[in-house]
């Protein structure tokens, strides 16, 4: 048989594994799914405020400028009063730093003053500027915000006009260098790296925390225009694209609407993602964390549980090959140590009870089936050495020794097996013990070691059985011309009944005056009788018929006993046609007598 | 904008080697406020910078010889500051940083300011269009100024234009002028001495190193010959000048300082806009004007000015 060697210690490993590791990926997983959502929906709270901050701090610088310019034109426009506006437009100046120069245009839309920074400062009538776009805007709007434009190609600048509630106060027209929104850009951080810049609707960069990428006068406006349309594509929330840099930011737009930039704040989606990139990587170290240790964990279960499992799989195994003394060491404190001690427990009781199963074959030796099936379930001690009234009954063929020194052996030892299997098959029906055939002679005990109803009636039906059945085996072998008879001794009294012998071979015995009687009444008894002494007399008399022979002398009884036959039944015995030879008679007692100091080994003492 | 911490460690071992060339003489302001700008970025002079001064007083041939050690030698940049920056025109292979009063387009040292396009970048400091400016500021604060007197640096370079635009910014405001030139450092108590002869109501001063070293001596000279005096920058009002209007020099130097660190961590003066200054200052020393007896009190000058020195 092929065994499956590590299917069960797979299955608990996998099982442990999995049901560890499953509910702490799926946990891990869950959070980081969470956590990134939490921390897109953070990023973009935070691009907002920051774009929001931005637009609103650019809103108030050119709202600021606004206010200030309209500070100019509150009053109209009266002759001789240009020194006064002058004035007027220097303390502009000194208010505001990014106005780099301002024109005040009277009403009919001449330049009167004129005040710079870096140029020479102008009064009086100066150019004709009513077809600037600053003038036409300012006075349709009454606010004109310019188109950027990069000085000298390199620094941003815008134009701003304002013209008073009245047309009659005129216009003023700034110059502003958006160079200063770069204060309010570069102020804004976003985390470390972030920033925030500004773009007008072509893509120019108008602000940026790298100056000198808006002093190149609008180049790369490509880039930005890009970035501005992704941006504004996706609608006020955070994208993730390509910033200025060719590097992958995160990013979000808000318009300054008075001037019609957008401000887009932007973050690396390095440093974005940073938090959720190092949750992340605590998961997966968790994970791992708990991997390992499911690992650990799961194959040391499986082995507690797999180990113990093979412990008795070679347990049975040797138990199936007959080792009863084997036994289970399980120390694991649970059902498996309860099975190991159960186990154990088996193997001690199969022990026994191949023990009990060897005694009984033995007993099979000498009982009856029937009586060694009764002997199985009965006490041990039924073996044990006692003393006790039996029957004892010798049986011996008459003419056997003659008959073995013609026969060939074949025939000796077919005609014993027959012989063997009569006595056996009559022994059995009357439950007695057969205690040993040896050569022709047979012992047969009765009421030993099984106890029984009336022994002696018992033993004189089954000595008739016995005879009856030989006599018919020795018709046959008379028959063939081997002449050959029965006789049969049966005595009752107590005797000393138990194993004797050495642990490699034991034989059950009975040791007493009574055997030695049967063996002698077996001796005297003629072909075909059965002798029978006083006590089984005394007991089968009423029952069966006994006759008594007289007295005779037995050699080691001190006076002559008297004995009995039984009185045969009607009808002629197939032997009688053949009388025993005298001459055949006596070597049939010698052998016998010889016989039977081997049955009764211990008569003599 | 934020540079990584790590990105400087990294170069951290290397020793920068830059060449400063002037044609002016030592004491020299504006390397101090270079050093000053370098510092504050973190370069530490002999640990991972060091410089290697080259100075020709006033006269610009002697830098060739420098310009061709730059050539051969491992520089990783130059500065040069005015006048010598014409000398460094041969150099193509080394990146130069320029501070200069005159217009860099003008002078083809770069393509345009936005995109300077070769190894030059730097600042100007727009001293042409501001010379006009200062003889405006003078007037306004001495609406008494009838005959200026122009005290000039003739060795420093680009300074006939300048006198060009004083002199006709004095013109469109009727006041007569008196150029007096002088050669260099050897001719500059001369040069003084002719400015005292020369019967002036008021003194303009050129900025240039020469005149900002010796600002004091100008300063106590025309105060003493009771010459209401204009001047460049700061440090001259500082000495006892009288008012000033131009860019903080210092805050020049201190960006050319954050150009030069760019430079060094690898970018491309090509890709760096020429620098223009936004602020300019106007200063009045008030304890100046109170010597010379000028009220300024209703003058704008005194509202307009970024700095007054009381």
């Amino acid at each position: 048989m092929t065994r499956p060697r590590r299917s069960l210690f797979m299955k608990y490993f996998v099982t442990l594994f999995v049901a560890v590791v499953t509910p702490l990926v799926l946990g891990s997983a869950t959070e980081a799914w969470f956590a990134f959502r939490d921390n897109r929906f953070d990023l973009n709270e935070l691009l907002q405020v920051e774009a929001r901050s931005a637009a609103d701090r650019i809103q108030a610088f050119t709202d600021g400028i606004r206010d200030q310019l309209g500070w100019v034109v509150q009053f109209p426009w009266t002759a001789g009063e240009d020194d006064r506006r002058r004035i007027d437009g220097l303390r502009l100046l000194q208010q505001v730093p990014a106005i780099v120069s301002l024109s005040m245009v009277d009403p009919t839309g001449t330049e009167r003053v004129f005040v710079s920074r870096v140029s020479m400062n102008r009064t009086g009538r100066g150019a004709d500027m009513s077809a600037d776009p600053a003038v036409v805007g300012a006075r349709a709007n009454r606010v004109w915000y310019g188109p950027v434009h990069y000085q000298r190609d390199s620094e941003p600048y815008m134009r701003i006009a304002v013209a008073g509630n009245r047309a009659a106060a005129g216009i003023v027209v700034a110059d502003i260098n958006l160079k200063l929104i770069w204060n309010i850009i570069a102020a804004i951080k976003i985390g470390d790296t972030g920033h925030a810049l500004v773009v007008d609707d072509s893509g120019r960069l108008i602000a940026h925390p790298d100056i000198s990428l808006v002093l190149r006068s609008g180049a790369g406006a490509g880039d930005f225009d890009r970035l501005k349309s992704v941006v504004n594509a996706a609608n006020g929330s955070a994208v993730a694209t390509t910033g200025e840099d060719g590097k992958p930011v995160v990013a979000l737009s808000v318009r300054a609407p008075n001037v019609g930039w957008t401000v887009i704040a932007e973050q690396p989606v390095r440093e974005a993602f940073e938090s959720i990139r190092a949750a992340l990587w605590r998961s997966l170290v968790l994970i791992a964390i708990g991997i390992a240790f499911a690992f650990v964990l799961a194959y040391w279960r499986a082995c507690r549980m797999w180990g113990p499992i093979r412990q008795l799989e070679a347990g049975v195994e040797r138990i199936g090959m007959g080792q009863f003394d084997h036994r289970v060491t399980i120390e694991s404190g649970d059902e498996l140590q309860q099975l190991a001690i159960r186990f154990n427990q088996m193997a001690e009781e199969l022990g026994a009870s191949q023990q009990k199963s060897e005694r009984i074959n033995r007993l099979k030796q000498f009982l009856a089936p029937q009586v060694a099936e009764l002997v199985e379930h009965s006490d041990q001690r039924l073996l044990d050495a006692q003393r006790r009234e039996v029957v004892a009954i010798f049986g011996d063929l008459r003419g056997f020794t003659a008959f073995t020194a013609r026969a060939e052996p074949d025939a000796i030892l077919a005609v014993l097996r027959q012989y063997y299997e009569a006595i056996g098959a009559v022994t059995a029906r009357h439950e007695a013990t057969l205690i040993r055939f040896a050569g022709d002679g047979v012992m047969v005990l009765v009421n030993a070691p099984v106890a029984c109803a009336n022994p002696a009636q018992r033993g004189v039906r089954l000595a008739i059985d016995m005879q009856a059945a030989v006599q018919s085996l020795a018709g046959a072998w008379n028959a063939r011309g081997c002449a050959m008879g029965f006789g049969v001794g049966i005595a009752m009294g107590p005797a000393t009944v138990g194993t004797l012998g050495w642990h490699e071979r034991l034989d059950y015995t009975a040791i007493g005056n009574v055997v030695n009687l049967a063996s002698r009444l077996c001796d005297l008894a003629d072909d075909a009788q059965i002798l029978v002494d006083p006590v089984v007399t005394g007991h089968v008399k009423d029952s069966i018929a006994l006759a008594s022979i007289g007295e005779r002398a037995i050699k080691g009884y001190d006076r002559a006993l008297e004995v009995f036959a039984v009185v045969r039944s009607a009808g002629p015995l197939p032997h009688l046609d053949c009388p025993l030879q005298p001459a055949d008679v006596r070597p049939v007692e010698a052998g016998f007598g010889r016989m039977a100091s081997k049955l009764s080994p211990a008569d003599a003492g | 904008m934020a540079w990584p911490a790590a990105a400087f460690a990294q170069d951290s071992t290397r020793v920068y080697r830059i060449f400063w060339v002037s044609t002016d003489s030592q004491p020299d302001p504006f390397l101090a406020g270079f050093r000053e700008g370098l510092r504050a970025r973190g370069y530490v002079e002999g640990k991972n910078v060091t410089f290697e001064l080259h100075y020709a007083p006033g006269n610009p041939q002697a830098l060739r010889e420098v310009v061709s050690e730059l050539k051969r030698g491992n520089i990783d940049l130059a500065v040069s500051s005015g006048p010598a920056t014409r000398a460094m025109t041969a150099v193509t292979d080394v990146p130069v940083l320029f501070a200069l009063s005159g217009d860099p387009v003008e002078l083809g040292l770069v393509k345009s300011l936005g995109e300077p396009g070769g190894n030059f970048t730097g600042s100007t400091f727009l001293s042409l269009e501001l010379a006009g400016k200062r003889v405006e500021l003078l007037k306004e604060a001495v609406p008494t100024v009838r005959r200026l007197a122009v005290f000039s640096n003739s060795l420093h370079p680009g300074e006939q234009s300048e006198w060009r635009a004083t002199r006709e910014a004095a013109k469109a405001l009727g006041i007569e002028t008196v150029y007096v030139p002088f050669a260099g450092k050897s001719e500059l108590d001369k040069g003084l001495a002719a400015v005292g002869d020369a019967h002036a109501d008021a003194l303009l001063v050129f900025p240039d190193v020469l005149t900002l070293v010796h600002r004091a001596k100008i300063a106590d000279f025309a105060i003493a010959h009771r010459l209401p005096s204009m001047f460049g920058w700061s440090e001259y009002c500082d000495a006892g000048g009288l008012l000033s209007y131009g860019a903080n020099q210092r805050a020049t130097y201190f960006w050319l300082a954050t150009y030069a660190d760019r430079i060094l961590r690898g970018e491309k003066p090509a890709n760096l806009p020429v620098f223009q200054p936004t602020k300019f200052e106007l200063v009045v020393n008030l304890r100046t004007a109170e010597r010379l007896g000028i009220d300024l009190d209703k003058s704008s000058v005194l509202f307009r000015a970024n700095r007054v020195i009381e």
